[in-house]
């Protein structure tokens, strides 16, 4: 068990230090925080039950629409990014960018960390 | 009878741990199996009595320094609390400490230091901070008969005996003696990754004074607070407008809603810090349009509060349906009937009677607008989770 999660801590570790990666996250798609790298630790529970809400509502949406499975949801706002992306069917990453963060560099590092993620729970 | 501290663990234990009794928390390397043995310490000062830590693998001051962090004030209790240092001399630093070891790794001056105690203290609870660092300095075999004849002698004098231990690779009958017939009692505590749910766990091996429950418990150690029994998820599902969202902000320390005109349009999310328990609570929508979330949110539940409107009995259909789409069956369940202040509100009993409930399915009074009931209606899901006893 301390393996998996040192595994997991490693994973977010290597995420966070990506250019204009400001918080990260991995939790379960039923919403429950598994670790996470954030500033105020309070309120990850909720941000992790909201984002599975929103992958999951956003996957019923896109199925319902005829457009497969969505990758990712990304939510953009004066202050920053949000975005949140599936690991496998267990799981999925959280991760707040900060505004000026350009997007190709952290989708290709979430890419890989979430191939990751879904290989460790495997 | 000592309070170990631990929740739920003293129920368990049939209120705690008998006088003249040994217990050992068997812990796998990698958990938080230490605090366990502390956290008996303060329960023991918390109560009135007197208490001897032997501490082994760090500094007397680091102890007490955590203490501090569990947010446990030990200045007030000082004249009751000893310890007894055997890692000071072991790193050849001087010790202030009442009692020190000054060979660490001669078992014979153990023993000295520690039949002493037994003999000279009144009825104390004496708490070994690691059993197994004792054992690396003094040899397995030795530091076996010196604990057999401690145990012996702590039960002619009425004191009662505690060891962390973390069960490292030592030998086969060691660890067999440990876990068998060394102790009156053994719990252990060890890591689990089920699915996702990853989590410490404690659970009774071995009581000879207590029926044990084969349960096991999930923990998580908060600082300040100490050790709290985990309830990763409680569900809270029911028809539109029961009253969901107002519950869970009624039983939460914090929460928020995700909603729009008054409706829950994806969730409600709460924590709670009760008792001893720590418990994360997800709301869900009661509009049927909303169905395919409620199926998102739901997995993984370990109980659910089923909220309905008890002026509202048309809607208990709805709510019977619900419990099926968060495929909530063979979960322990608790039927909130809510907003028994408005007039015509169906009484408990009449509640059960129109929902066709089995009697053994707890119907709760609640005015969650006004915070009644609802603390009752946790502790009776808490109660059911858990398999109290
Ligand atoms: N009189 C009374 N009103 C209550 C009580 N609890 C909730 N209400 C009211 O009932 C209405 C619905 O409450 P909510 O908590 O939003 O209900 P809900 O079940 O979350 O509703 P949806 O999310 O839309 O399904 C609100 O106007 C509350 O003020 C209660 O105990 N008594
Ligand atoms: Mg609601």
């Amino acid at each position: 068990m301390t393996g998996t999660l040192d595994m997991i801590d490693k994973l977010l570790v290597d995420l966070k230090n990506v250019g204009g990666v400001m918080a990260c996250a991995a939790a379960s798609r039923d919403g429950l925080l598994i670790r996470s790298l954030m500033q105020k630790e309070q309120y990850v529970e909720s941000l992790a039950a909201m984002s599975a809400t929103m992958l999951g509502a956003a996957e019923t949406a896109t199925i319902h629409a005829e457009m497969g499975i969505p990758t990712r949801v990304i939510v953009e706002s004066d202050i920053g990014k949000l975005i949140v992306e599936g690991a496998g069917p267990k799981a999925l990453l959280i991760l707040l960018a900060n505004k000026d963060s350009g997007l190709g560099l952290i989708l290709l590092e979430l890419d890989r960390s979430s191939q990751k993620l879904k290989e460790i729970l495997k | 009878m000592v309070e170990t501290g631990i929740p739920k663990l003293d129920d368990y234990l049939n209120g705690g741990i008998p006088k003249g009794k040994s217990l050992v928390y068997y812990s796998q390397p990698g958990v938080e199996g230490e605090i366990f043995g502390l956290q008996t310490v303060y329960g023991t000062l918390n109560n009135g009595g007197t208490c001897v830590f032997v501490v082994s693998s760090t500094m007397p001051q680091i102890i007490k320094d955590q203490f501090k962090d569990f947010g446990w004030g030990i200045n007030t209790l000082k004249d009751r609390l000893f310890f007894v240092d055997s890692y000071n001399p072991l790193i050849g630093a001087p010790s202030d400490e009442k009692y020190v070891i000054s060979k660490p790794d001669n078992i014979e001056c153990f023993n000295k230091t520690i039949i002493d105690i037994i003999k000279e203290l009144p009825p104390s609870t004496i708490v070994f901070g690691s059993l197994s660092t004792i054992m690396d300095l003094c040899g397995e075999k030795e530091t076996i008969e010196a604990v057999r004849n401690w145990n012996k002698l702590a039960m002619l004098h009425d004191h009662v005996l505690v060891y962390n231990f973390t069960a490292w690779p030592y030998s086969e009958q060691t660890l067999d003696l440990i876990k068998g017939n060394l102790f009156n009692s053994v719990i252990t505590i060890g890591g689990i990754a089920e699915r996702v749910i990853f989590g410490q766990y404690f659970g009774i091996l071995k009581s000879d004074w207590a029926e044990i429950s084969s349960k096991s418990m999930l923990f998580r150690v908060l600082r300040p607070g100490g050790i709290r029994i985990f309830i990763p998820k409680i569900l809270v599902t029911g028809p539109f407008d029961a009253g969901k969202s107002t519950f869970v902000h009624a039983l939460s320390t914090r929460a928020i809603s995700v909603d729009r005109l008054g409706t829950t349009i994806a969730m409600d999310h709460g924590h709670i810090d009760y008792k001893g328990f720590s418990a994360d609570i997800f709301g869900t929508p009661g509009q049927e349009r909303f169905d395919p979330i409620i199926k998102l949110l739901s997995g993984e539940s370990m109980g659910v509060f089923l909220v309905v409107d008890s002026t509202n009995p048309s809607d208990f259909v709805r709510a019977k349906h619900m419990l099926d789409i968060t495929k909530s069956y063979g979960l322990p369940y608790v039927i909130v009937a809510n907003k028994q202040d408005l007039p015509g509100a169906l009484k408990p009993e009449e509640v059960r009677e129109q929902f066709h409930l089995p009697d053994d399915v707890p119907v709760v009074p609640v005015v969650a607008k006004d915070k009644k009931g609802v603390y009752e209606a946790f502790e009776i899901l808490i109660e059911r989770i858990t398999g109290g006893i």
